[in-house]
């Protein structure tokens, strides 16, 4: 029987919204894998990046970025949120669906929201089954 | 500038699939420009050909590489070794990028992996217009530097058809009338005695209609 493998979320964050994901408080930790990837904006976020991520085998990618006007670059979070509806589309084109990637704004250090939107993220994948190119 | 646009996934995966061996390269110049061929794309779009196989059980192996310029020789040389290691190229360049990579590499299948659209400028961040035809006798200076051959959808030559309406075209409402815009534009030049002129029927050989044109500088020949 094939072993069941574990939920693998990419999460990539400005750090001036969130300053660190790994140290997040989510409960049952070792139920799933977390890769934070830090971004002193999140313009810093290309298509090809969130690509490769469900390339290294995520099941959901998710992108925390400022609320909206608060950007510190002025509109990087705009730049992350049109880049994330372009590769939304493409997944949906390649069948791996978009569904699978989101983004969200975040107030400065809000962890209680990030924890939040993590914990709907697996309940989601849970629905939607592993990323179906991780094999 | 040379406008393209990527051709759909489904289609490029058809166009690839007798292949287990791909350079997928990009052209650093126009194509870039639009958004269609340059490093960007050629990694989005390898990223996203590898999960579309990978999902489907399919084995392939994408290389990426981006040239300068796929259209001359001296940046094409550079893809030479990457070329020789793969089944076959996927361009991202303009449609003449593509046959230069075919004519100097013989013996490898090169596939279009963008559609050529056009010649136009970067009108504002993601809006790209078409605004020469490549007609080969240009007039613009009669025309106050707005071309009627490829702005005006009839192409007239001697003032507007009077079907626009509020400066827009009445082919295609999100037109706007070249014409108006001639208009305007020669008022704004004090050069509205342009308009008494009798433009000739447009002489379409120096255009495509002779057949593929050629360019001869022979004091540049070597
Ligand atoms: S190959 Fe085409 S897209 Fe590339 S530089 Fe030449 S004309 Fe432009
Ligand atoms: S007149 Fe001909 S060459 Fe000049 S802009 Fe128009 S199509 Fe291009």
């Amino acid at each position: 029987m094939k072993k069941k493998l574990k939920p693998k979320i990419t999460v990539f964050h400005c750090i001036n919204a969130i300053n660190n994901c790994e140290s997040l408080p989510i409960p049952y930790k070792d139920t799933f894998k977390l890769k934070s990837v830090k971004m002193a904006c999140s313009s810093m976020v290309k298509d090809a990046f969130l690509l490769r991520a469900f390339e290294a085998g995520s099941d959901a990618v998710i992108v925390f970025v400022c609320p909206e006007g608060q950007c510190r670059y002025v509109e990087g979070n705009i730049r992350a949120k049109n880049r994330v509806n372009w590769v939304k589309n493409l997944l949906d084109e390649i069948e791996i669906g978009g569904r699978r990637l989101s983004i969200h704004n975040i107030a400065n250090g809000d962890t209680e929201a990030a924890v939040r939107i993590i914990r709907q993220v697996l309940a989601d994948i849970n629905e939607l089954g592993p990323n179906p190119a991780r094999h | 500038m040379i406008v393209g646009k990527q051709k759909p996934i489904a289609e490029i995966k058809e166009i690839i699939s007798p292949y287990k061996k791909v350079l997928v390269l990009g052209c650093g110049t126009c194509v870039k420009t639009c958004f269609a061929g340059g490093e960007d794309e050629v990694a989005t779009l390898s990223s996203a050909l590898r999960l579309s196989c990978k999902k489907e059980g399919k084995d392939i192996y994408i290389e990426e590489l981006t040239v300068e310029r796929q259209c001359e020789d001296e940046f094409i040389r550079e893809a030479a070794i990457a070329i020789s290691k793969n089944s076959a190229v996927l361009s991202l360049a303009c449609g003449a990028g593509v046959q230069a990579i075919a004519r100097r590499f013989g013996d490898v299948p090169v596939l279009p992996g963008v559609n050529t659209t056009f010649i136009g400028v970067l009108e504002k961040q993601g809006l790209f217009t078409e605004e020469c035809l490549g007609c080969g006798d240009c007039k613009l200076a009669a025309f106050g530097g707005i071309c009627p051959v490829t702005r005006c959808a009839k192409k007239l030559q001697n003032g507007p058809c009077g079907g626009s309406q509020n400066g827009i075209c009445e082919v295609n409402p999100d037109t706007e009338c070249a014409w108006q815009q001639i208009i305007t534009r020669l008022g704004n030049l004090g050069q509205l005695d342009n308009l008494k002129k009798y433009n000739p029927p447009k002489d379409w050989r120096p255009s495509h209609a002779g057949g593929p044109r050629k360019l001869v500088r022979e004091d540049h020949f070597i």
